[in-house]
């Protein structure tokens, strides 16, 4: 019952960019095609499990005060590793993420759980949450780009699915910059009154 | 409270391990990675020129087109002009006579920066196909004087890839190697040395300059004409060949014809009646280069 | 656009790091609540911004690249700029106490702020010189700061207005900033019409 409240946990109720607000960078930049977002999600899920593992098998071995630098290194060694495996194998997608992809290092939500969680807590444990949270960014993500990307150019996944017609103009305000805002806003609105409701 | 030395060692451990992992993750990686590279470049200078290989002559910018037995067929080059959000990859191909095979502009997914749902039309066949078959003076909007349709509402970035194209044209041309005997145009001459690579010549005989030698371009009647013209320092023409053109049968390839040619010697070169676009088209456009360049024959 | 003026420009209002790029959001939403507050953030951004920049185009140039090991950038990078704010921080605090209390606080954060590391990513994606470096930082924090003042000055009223429950809070925020971004949606065409 606990482990299971692990995984979920990071998956909705403390979901990590529409409830705390954090990893919002990629969140907003690469939502804007459903495959952009997805590829981002599982790519830093691949950060965050792996460095809480590694970081979790060493905890007792990790010296509190140089802690920060040891979590960093270890973060960054997956962040590399995903971007130039990223690069090798999948190298439109490299391409469309650009930045976003080394920036993994700095999202907010992987430096958080290692020192939250991982640091503190066995390997399974870890990964259950580690695995939530990370399912949960990509959770969001997707959701985003799937709203950006059908209102924004009229596919989904490259296929057109609200007709020719709507393919030759759409809403292209969507895949821009203020669309992505525009998006996180509502879909934040709409969960306030939806947490809301859960409280009453 | 850790002693300072068990930091630092763990710091170290960590530190070195990290390297070693990423280390073998590149060497792993980076073969792969410079090949896929290597094979997108490739499939791009093949998607504008029909050729079995390729031959970097400047690295990035600029190939040669070889067919199998090694004979060149033509040139691949790069030009990144300024549009309206950033700077617009564009890839060409040019045969042998300097007209365009094929045109790629790189996608929104490959950095181009023009805008979405707009700016973005250029790398659509409906715009950029327009381009094969043309030479430099016709890859130009129908509004500059060219024969490209802008993408409504989006004419700055269409002009962007005009401009670009026919800079990059006139730029590398000269790689085409088209071998040119300037004593067709100017039998006095014993000696010529180049000023504007594959363009302009000072004609000399007895190390004093007696003229100039220049090839030039215009749009004929039909399609480009490309013509050598000799002219000494008493701004007389000394003789007009025409390297290239591809007028009407038997009417607008008059031009080619030396009776009508010798008339420029004399100064009295004018328009054959029945082919009076070709002809007229050659005659102003001859003037307009002499005058280009009349600061050289002094 | 080798151009040191044009670089500034465009790191500036073209492509304004926050609303066209991206990045340094979270620090963006999180510290706009006041004009002091943001005030205060954005000059910490701009300094450290350069002095990151600076050391870390130093250390790509001068270590990583002559001895072939670009695949350590990340590390290396993130490495240097938490220990450059430590530095900084603890330098300030001890010399220039009058300083630190005035953005001090903000340092720590700045550790995170994908702004920074993005910034020194794109140094060496641009193949900047020193220079142009140096003026792509000043003109990203420059930008950073302008933005982040205006906002807080919006969120200032957004705070007094009667708005929404469910609204009140992030959603007006990002809303709001949509609508910024929106405006310097404007600037974009800047460079066609230069």
């Amino acid at each position: 019952m606990k482990r299971r409240n692990l995984f979920t946990r990071g998956l909705v109720k403390e979901n990590a960019v529409l409830v705390l607000m954090i990893g919002l960078c990629p969140a907003l930049a690469v939502s804007g095609t459903v495959r952009d977002a997805f590829g981002m999600g599982l790519a830093a899920t691949f950060v965050l499990l792996f460095s809480n593992i590694i970081i979790s098998i060493m905890r007792k071995k990790i010296p509190n005060e140089v802690r920060i630098p040891v979590f960093i290194l270890i973060i960054s060694t997956f962040v590399t590793i995903i971007d130039y495996v990223m690069q090798a194998f999948q190298p439109d997608l490299y391409r469309a993420l650009g930045i976003f992809v080394p920036l993994i290092v700095v999202n907010c939500m992987i430096l958080g759980r290692a020192e939250a969680f991982a640091y503190k807590n066995s390997v399974i444990d870890s990964i259950l949450d580690g695995l939530g949270v990370g399912l949960g960014f990509t959770l969001a993500l997707t959701v985003m780009g799937a709203i950006r990307e059908i209102l924004g150019n009229g596919t989904f996944l490259g296929m057109a699915i609200l007709g020719e017609g709507f393919k030759e103009s759409p809403v292209i305000f969507m895949i821009l910059p203020p669309g992505a805002f525009l998006v996180i806003g509502v879909l934040k609105a709409l969960i306030n009154k939806y947490v809301k409701k859960e409280t009453q | 409270m850790t002693s300072t030395k068990n930091m630092v060692l763990t710091l170290l451990i960590v530190a070195i391990v990290c390297s070693v992992v990423l280390s073998f993750v590149y060497s792993y990686t980076e073969p792969r990675i410079a090949e896929t590279q290597a094979q997108l470049t490739l499939g791009g200078l093949k998607q504008v020129i029909n050729a079995q290989e390729f031959v970097e002559i400047i690295p990035d910018t600029l190939w040669n087109a070889v067919d199998s037995s090694g004979i060149l067929t033509g040139i691949v080059f790069r030009v990144f002009p300024q549009g309206y959000g950033g700077p617009i990859p564009i890839t060409v191909g040019l045969d042998l006579n300097g007209k365009i095979t094929g045109v790629r502009i790189a996608s929104a997914a490959e950095g181009l920066k023009e805008t979405p749902g707009l700016g973005v039309k250029i790398t659509e066949p409906e715009f950029k196909d327009q381009f094969i078959d043309k030479c430099a003076p016709e890859a130009q909007l129908k509004s500059d004087g060219g024969e490209i349709d802008a993408i409504t509402a989006a004419t700055i970035s269409s002009r962007a890839v005009c401009n670009g194209i026919k800079n990059g044209i006139e730029t590398y041309l000269n790689y085409l190697e088209t071998p040119i005997d300037k004593r067709c145009v100017f039998s006095d001459a014993r000696e010529f040395v180049e000023i504007i690579k594959d363009t302009l010549w000072y004609a000399l005989k007895d190390a004093d300059t007696i003229g100039i030698v220049f090839v030039g371009f215009t749009q004929g009647y039909l399609d480009c004409i490309e013509f050598m013209v000799g002219v000494g320092t008493d701004a007389k023409i000394s003789g007009v060949e025409i390297l290239y053109s591809s007028e009407t049968e038997g009417i607008g390839e008059a031009i080619r014809e030396k009776e009508f040619l010798d008339k420029f010697k004399e100064g009295s070169a004018e328009a054959i009646t029945g082919a009076t676009v070709s002809s007229q088209v050659l005659i102003d456009a001859i003037e307009e280069y002499i005058t280009r360049y009349k600061e050289y024959l002094k | 656009m080798k151009n040191p003026a044009l670089i500034f420009l465009g790191a500036f209002l073209i492509n304004n790091i926050v609303l066209m790029r991206f990045l340094g959001l979270c620090p963006f939403f999180g510290v706009s609540t006041a004009v002091e507050t943001a005030t205060g953030m954005g000059m910490a951004v701009i300094f450290v911004m350069t002095l990151a920049s600076w050391i870390t185009w130093i250390v790509f140039n001068v270590v990583l690249l002559p001895l072939n090991l670009v695949f350590l950038r990340t590390a290396v990078f993130i490495l240097t700029i938490a220990s450059l704010v430590q530095l900084v921080e603890m330098f300030l605090k001890k010399y220039y106490r009058t300083l630190y209390n005035a953005m001090g606080i903000y340092l720590p954060l700045i550790t995170t702020n994908c702004a920074i590391l993005g910034i020194t990513f794109l140094n060496i994606d641009n193949k900047f010189n020193f220079l142009n470096a140096t003026v792509f930082a000043i003109g990203t924090g420059i930008g950073f700061m302008v933005v982040m003042i205006t906002f807080a000055a919006i969120r200032e009223r957004l705070d007094l207005a009667p708005i929404n429950p469910s609204l009140k809070g992030y959603p007006i925020s990002f809303i709001a900033a949509g609508l910024m971004a929106l405006a310097f949606l404007g600037f974009s065409g800047l460079f066609g019409l230069m």
